[in-house]
């Protein structure tokens, strides 16, 4: 199963597993239940480290000896047998990797080992880690099916463990937090999948069709029809399709202006919740929106990729002013969360190779660093009590580990070269600039913002202080003396922050991929779309 | 013999439910009366009065005879439901159709009749004054002699119920489709105001059985008119004499107008949804769950008789299909927009149901409009009834998790919900499964039905939109008006999202009142625990399959 069908085995397993784990110690004998109350967490972390050995092997071609450099747009690595799951409607089981999604693999399965080792002495362990273990299957399940009714059931089921971890171990404001979490994406994903239902309707692949309905659900097939005469044979339905999928997208992402779900939820989740919110939850947005909307309706992206451009341009600045006035360490770094996927609409809108390179690189790029940033926020909740900016100085005395990591995550997302959201950066934004000529003036200068409320607050918290060498500590501690983090904390951290400066020294290593399959993409799709819409290419 | 070996077979179901009728009239009865034979000193035992046995009095027999009798129908109307067919006398017809439908109600019967056994349990032991003489003592177990004594009313009334319902399924005749339409629904009258002791219960029996008299005399007058019509009532007359009709005759077309009023009724569909709310709040949440689903289908087979059998042509469109569209759309809408304001966990299922009787008619309009194939249309038809299958899992399913709170509670007020979550996740967890598949979210089974009547609807509309019109809005004008009804259906499903998801959100996220658990009641609560793994399992796989493969055989006996 692991060699014949790698991507249904890392999707299906944690599942199963971590059911297993919450299900068992309720129906087992109390010693037995106990016992594995106790072993739960290092199961869910082997398991979770085995899932990352795996997509890494996948990579490095141990498994399967893929080149990942000539996978064609359209084409998939690792597929199965299709399963059918319901013949009646069209429904089956089919999976498949390509550049576009394994990065976004990769990325999920090194996070969830990380994001467990941070929380590894979260309190209720035995419900903790197992939740996260099913989040990691849910996860992994949107980027790898290739069918849109599982891809929505997977869309769907990543809220629910979610939700639990915002409900159970949130802050003070979890209710509404988790309440606001769960209507915003739960009623934006209704209206996408009212959008895929339309494409459901317009689809007549007599292979794969229901027996009843007639139709199916499967993307590849859609994709391969869009290519044709395009999947929906009225413009204006095409455009209506496209517009749904974009509010079900953008909600997720989040752009503004539904975004406010984001920091709300962010600052009240646990850690790890932060960690995998930001680092790849933000990401199906993008995804999605990359793999349905943008490859099936290319003419309508082109139509509307002024709509793109302003949505992108109003969340980067919108999203870098409302950093600048942020005290809440949380709420700065969701607030630029929402800045950085801004980026990601303004490198799908430029129509360049290198612009959805960039947009690519750009998700992964966030995917490392904004974790970083959130294990920093939580480890500093943790020993500070706190996470007002203003309200202590100087934790480079107390805390030197936090100091440090929190400086090289600030300094990475703020796009410091040789780190990796640097190169995602000046991708975008050299693509804009052959596209939009000096209109990139406007996101350069938001970078500029970026860096105002990044070197401040590292000023105000890190270095300055009343005594250099006591600094200011927060009121929250009640005069003791902080530790510095823990040896957990620090080790996750320490991986996340080497991640960062790999990916910004050695881009590559993801970045020939993504830019292979946006030329493709470029070429393939794009272009014979921008003729039809009389765009020059 | 007055029926064969082979006919009693055929109705095996519906000849337990008879003989537990005559039971349970007769074994609580039973005790060692003795008469003596005139002129001797002989006294031979008669059995029935004198002291009763123990064994036969106890108040719990004829709740645990009822759930025995209705699994034994249950269980043969399935083992039959690949098999069935055949006629007795000029009224009765099995068919796979009809052993579906008795399986869907025998199936909802017994879930409620499981609930009822917690919800109003028998008094074994009254708790009396431990003083032998005194008049509080001889009160309190006068009370409980009284309330052991309905528990035999209910039952009997449930088993009349089923048996109705089911005969109604069987019948190929108008006339004995009507009484038996009528031995369910008074039965179902009563049902609803059982529960006198408490202030809504006589007002919703009340208002349920004036609401329905006048509907059901309304339709007794619709179906006089036809046969003045046509000289006849048995379904296969009418259909060919309704063919052979060369432009519609009023005295017919007004008899089948006036019948739908009756069907109208029983499905709830609006104007005449009105008594329904009430009727479900009054009523215990056992009843209010057959309510909404069994005597639901029970509609729905009496409107596909008339509707699809008797009056559909085989060519062009039905004369009633504008209006049935019409009415369609505003039971949908009303329904949800009810159901979105009320704040008692009753009346807005009495009202979601309302709306799923709207997405339900609207297919049926699709249908009318004859603009799709046989195929086409057999589809929509399929979707129908699997809907009414299903929904026996989520809409009865929901119902019985608030027969859970009202064994000790109430339900009747969102604040009785509040905190479920903690103080019982598992029947939290089923509530808020029941309220997704309600609110057709895929993958559970309500998603499907859903998806299968849309596209039922798309497939017999579709087609009529220009392909060339490169715009929504032109390509909107030049679709047929039926198309709409998808539309509708489908913006009344997203609004319905939010009164399902407000009551997982009160689960949740509000305090409870008090932090008492809820009681165990063994059967009840596993009951529950299927219905919530049923849901999942028809909803996806081979579970989904199997029963889309019964019902499609079902239907095309129909």
């Amino acid at each position: 199963m692991i060699t014949s069908d790698p991507l249904t085995f890392i999707t299906i397993s944690p599942i199963a597993l971590g059911l297993a784990l919450l299900i068992i110690p309720n129906i087992a004998p109390p010693s037995m239940a106990d016992y594995i109350r106790k072993i739960s967490r290092s199961l869910s972390m082997s398991l979770a480290l085995a899932i990352f050995a795996i997509t890494t092997m996948l990579f490095l071609g141990q498994i399967g000896n893929t080149d990942w450099l000539n996978i064609t747009q359209g084409t998939y690595v690792f597929e199965n047998e299709p399963v059918i799951l319901l013949e009646s409607i069209g429904v089956r089981w089919t999976v498949g990797a390509d550049a576009l999604s394994f990065p976004m693999i990769w990325l999920t399965a090194m996070l969830i080992p990380i994001s467990m080792l941070v929380e590894w002495d979260a309190k209720k362990g035995h419900i903790f880690h197992p939740l996260i273990l099913i989040m990691e299957g849910a996860l992994l399940g949107v980027f790898v099916v290739l069918d849109l009714f599982v891809f929505y059931v997977f869309w769907e089921l990543t809220l629910i463990p979610m939700f639990f971890l915002i409900l159970i171990w949130g802050g003070n404001d979890r209710r509404y937090a988790s309440m606001k979490f769960f209507i915003y994406t739960f009623t934006a994903s209704v209206l996408m999948l009212i959008g895929i239902l339309v494409m459901y309707f317009n689809t007549n692949d007599p292979n794969l069709a229901g027996t009843l309905t007639g139709h199916h659900f499967d993307l590849v097939s859609m994709t391969m029809q869009s290519s044709g005469d395009g999947l929906i044979a009225s413009n204006g339905l095409r455009h209506f399709v496209w517009i749904l999928l974009l509010v079900g997208f953008a909600t997720k992402m989040p752009s503004v202006p539904v975004h406010t779900w984001l920091p709300d939820a962010h600052v009240q989740a646990p850690t790890a919740g932060s960690m995998l919110l930001a680092g790849v939850m933000l990401k199906m947005g993008a995804y999605g929106f990359i793999r349905i909307a943008v490859t099936i309706f290319p003419e309508s992206t082109i139509i509307f990729s002024s709509l793109l451009i302003i949505l992108g341009m109003a969340s980067l600045v919108y999203g870098a002013i409302v950093c600048m006035g942020q005290t809440n360490l949380k709420r700065m770094v969701a607030y630029s969360s929402v800045s950085h996927m801004g980026l990601i609409f303004l490198g799908i809108a430029t129509m360049q190779p290198l612009g959805i390179a960039g947009a690519l690189f750009m998700m992964f790029a966030h995917g490392i660093i904004s974790p970083l940033l959130f294990a920093v926020a939580g480890a500093f909740k943790h020993h500070y009590h706190t996470l007002e900016i203003g309200s202590m100085r100087g934790i480079a005395h107390h805390s030197p580990w936090l100091a440090g990591h929190m400086m090289l995550g600030w300094m990475a997302s703020l796009g410091l070269p040789l780190l990796a959201g640097f190169v995602a950066e000046v991708a975008v934004m050299i693509a804009f600039w052959m596209t939009f000529g000096w209109l990139v003036l406007l996101p350069a200068l938001t970078l500029i913002i970026t860096a105002v409320y990044y070197l401040t607050s590292m000023q105000r918290t890190i270095f300055e202080g009343g005594d250099p060498h006591v600094g200011i500590l927060p009121e929250s501690l009640h005069g003791e003396e902080p530790r510095d983090i823990t040896w957990h904390e620090n080790t996750g951290m320490l991986i996340l922050g080497a991640l960062t400066i790999i990916f910004g020294i050695m881009p590559f290593i993801f970045w020939d991929m993504m830019s292979e399959w946006s030329t493709d993409f470029m070429i393939e799709t794009l272009i014979s779309a921008m003729n039809s819409q009389g765009v020059k290419p | 013999m007055i029926l064969s070996y082979e006919e009693m077979e055929l109705i095996l179901p519906e000849l337990i439910l008879v003989l537990g009728i005559i039971l349970s009239i007769l074994l609580p009865n039973v005790g060692d009366a003795k008469m003596r034979l005139p002129l001797t000193r002989m006294r031979i035992p008669i059995f029935i009065g004198g002291t009763r046995f123990k064994l036969t009095a106890d108040p719990r027999l004829p709740g645990r005879m009822t759930v025995a009798i209705f699994s034994l129908a249950f269980l043969f109307s399935f083992l039959e439901i690949k098999s069935a067919s055949g006629t007795i006398g000029d009224v009765i017809e099995v068919t796979q159709f009809t052993r579906l439908m008795s399986f869907i109600f025998y199936g909802a019967l017994l879930l409620a009749c499981i609930a009822t056994t917690y919800r109003m349990p028998a008094k074994v032991t009254a708790r009396a004054p431990k003083d032998s003489d005194s008049e509080a003592r001889s009160n309190a177990l006068i009370s409980a002699l009284m309330d052991n004594r309905r528990q035999v009313d209910f039952y009997i009334l449930m088993m009349m119920v089923g048996l109705g319902m089911s005969l109604m399924a069987m019948s190929t005749n108008l006339f004995f489709m009507f009484v038996s339409i009528e031995l369910a629904s008074l039965a179902a009258y009563i049902l609803v105001a059982f529960h006198k002791e408490e202030a809504t219960g006589g007002e919703a029996g009340a208002k349920y059985f004036i609401v329905g008299s006048v509907a059901s005399a309304t339709g007794i007058y619709g179906m006089s008119l036809v046969y003045l019509w046509a000289g006849d009532l048995d379904f296969d007359t009418l259909s060919n004499s309704w063919s052979s009709m060369d432009s519609l005759d009023p005295l017919a077309v007004i008899g089948v107008g006036l019948m739908l009023v009756a069907f109208g009724f029983k499905v709830s569909a609006a104007p005449f949804h009105l008594a329904a709310p009430d009727a479900y709040a009054g009523s215990s949440s056992p009843v209010a769950g057959v309510l909404a689903t069994a005597s639901k289908a029970m509609g729905f087979v009496a409107l596909f008789r008339v509707l699809i059998q008797i009056t559909m042509p085989e060519e062009g469109d039905a004369f009633w299909y504008v209006l049935l569209a019409i009415i369609a759309i505003i039971t949908m809408t009303w329904g949800n927009l009810a159901a979105l304001t009320s704040r008692n966990p009753k009346r807005m299922l009495a009202y979601s149901s309302v709306a799923h009787a709207g997405y339900m008619l609207a297919a049926i309009a699709a249908v009318g409009s004859g603009l799709g194939s046989s195929e086409a249309n057999e589809m929509v038809l399929i979707a129908i009834v699997f809907h009414l299958t299903i929904l026996v899992l989520f809409k009865l399913g929901a119902f019985l998790v608030l027969s859970m709170l009202e064994i000790e509670g109430r339900s009747h007020q969102l604040k009785d919900l509040h905190g479920l979550a903690s103080r019982d996740p598992m029947m939290a967890g089923s509530m808020f499964i029941f309220m997704l598949a309600l609110a057709g979210v895929p993958p559970l089974s309500g998603f499907l039905s859903k998806l299968l009547m849309i596209n039922g609807i798309v497939n017999i509309s579709a087609g009529t939109g220009s392909s060339s019109a490169d715009a929504i809005l032109p390509w909107a004008e030049s679709v047929d008006p039926v198309f709409w009804l998808a539309i509708a259906i489908v913006i009344n499903s997203a609004l319905s999202l939010f009164y399902y998801l407000r009551i997982c959100l009160v689960m949740f996220f509000e305090e409870p009142e008090s932090s008492k658990p809820l009681r165990s009641a063994y059967f009840l609560r596993n009951s529950i625990i299927v219905l919530t793994f049923l849901t999942v399992f028809f909803g996806i796989g081979s579970g989904a399959e199997y029963l889309l493969g019964l019902v499609t055989d079902a239907v095309s006996t129909m």
